[in-house]
């Protein structure tokens, strides 16, 4: 399970990748969820009782940067289905639109567009976001035992293991 | 001739006292003191929290469903009032920035008809304190506004004959249209306003030092 993941980064284009799609979706989750601010001063905050959204987001993260370059190295060195990919990134879009409606900015500008539809989509992703990022995190782990399996074969992997 | 002027008379005193009716209803539902700090106006709001003429005024946007507005009242607001607003360097205005929801609007307007009877802030401290975690699941529909009015020992039916009437709602609707004005664009988010209407705005459920800071910055 590990040397499929070790194979795709040992090239730094992938790791580059990882570290990119991590450190950025970090950044714009944490900023969208309330956990940093830019202004008037940059400062984290994690308020009493959302750590365990903070955890959430952590993994959703690093399972986006697991995952969605593995994939990219399937399609562009194997040249794979691009369908395949889809698991990865229908899981990290999920995961971060769950903690982008809320009583934001993201979530005012929903709701002051859309009108009372967006204000009832709002509400249902505000209201389940802790089990719409978990739905996530297992559709993420889903993609990345299929990545990890197709991999695996098209690579002939296994009969170095 | 004469059925003529009387029917006039009749319908003059009709519309003169339908138009004194509506004016005196108006009146007591929207105050028309104008009041304004920075660039906000603040006449539709919530009663001044702290001591009215202290340096620098807060005037928070809120919605009483928000979870992060509520993580604000629990977690920065006591440091706030206990080294800001009561040592009377800073003073607290609300004004509803109610978008989340359908209990959103009556929570406010809630608050407003528990003013009539001097308790706003209380009614205010009650629903953040009440707050649940999902939004219109019926923590602050009709029944529980009125069950936590009724637990704070307001006069019952003066509360349900003004929550009942709507009788708010148009001041609830011109916060919301002064909170955009002012440029909030979610909820929590502050204008703090200094001397010389020095002002700075502060979204989000931002923590204590941060206010501290830029309050610090002002007096």
């Amino acid at each position: 399970m590990l040397q499929t993941p070790r194979l795709v980064f040992s090239n730094t284009k992938y790791l580059l990748l990882g570290f990119t799609i991590f450190f950025g979706m970090l950044f714009a989750l944490l900023l969208v969820s309330e956990y940093i601010f830019l202004a008037p001063y940059v400062v984290g905050h994690v308020p009493m009782g959302t750590e365990f959204g903070l955890l959430l987001i952590v993994v959703l993260c690093g399972l986006s940067s697991l995952v969605i370059p593995m994939n990219v190295f399937r399609i562009i060195t194997l040249r794979g289905s691009k369908r395949k990919m889809g698991g990865g990134v229908f899981g990290s879009a999920v995961g971060a639109i769950a903690g982008a409606c809320s009583c934001g900015p993201l979530g005012f500008a929903i709701i002051s567009t859309f009108g009372s539809i967006g204000a009832t989509a709002s509400t249902f992703l505000t209201n389940y976001e802790i089990p719409i990022r978990i739905a996530a995190i297992v559709i993420l782990l889903f993609a990345y035992y299929a990545t990890v399996r197709t991999l695996k074969i098209e690579c002939n992997i296994g009969k170095l293991d | 001739m004469n059925k003529l002027v009387i029917l006039s008379v009749v319908v003059v005193a009709v519309v003169i006292a339908g138009a004194a009716a509506y004016y005196s209803n108006s009146e007591t539902a929207l105050p028309v003191v104008e009041r304004m700090h920075g660039d906000v106006s603040t006449a539709m709001d919530s009663p001044v929290l702290g001591d009215p003429m202290a340096p620098v005024t807060i005037v928070e946007f809120g919605d009483y469903q928000c979870h992060q507005c509520y993580n604000w009242f629990h977690e920065t607001k006591p440091l706030i009032t206990r080294e800001f607003i009561d040592s009377g360097k800073a003073n607290l205005i609300f004004v509803d920035l109610a978008f989340l929801g359908r209990d959103s609007l009556s929570a406010a307007q809630a608050t407003y008809c528990a003013e009539d009877q001097g308790m706003y802030w209380e009614y205010h401290d009650i629903l953040y304190t009440s707050q649940e975690s999902q939004i219109d699941n019926g923590w602050a529909n009709s029944e529980r506004l009125k069950a936590f009015a009724f637990t704070m020992g307001l006069d019952m039916d003066l509360f349900d004959s003004c929550l009942d009437s709507k009788k708010y709602e148009k001041r609830v609707q011109l916060n919301i249209a002064q909170a955009q004005k002012a440029g909030a664009t979610g909820t929590p988010a502050f204008v703090i306003v200094g001397p010389g209407d020095k002002q700075e705005m502060i979204s989000g459920a931002q923590p204590y030092s941060v206010f501290k800071l830029v309050i610090d910055s002002m007096v």
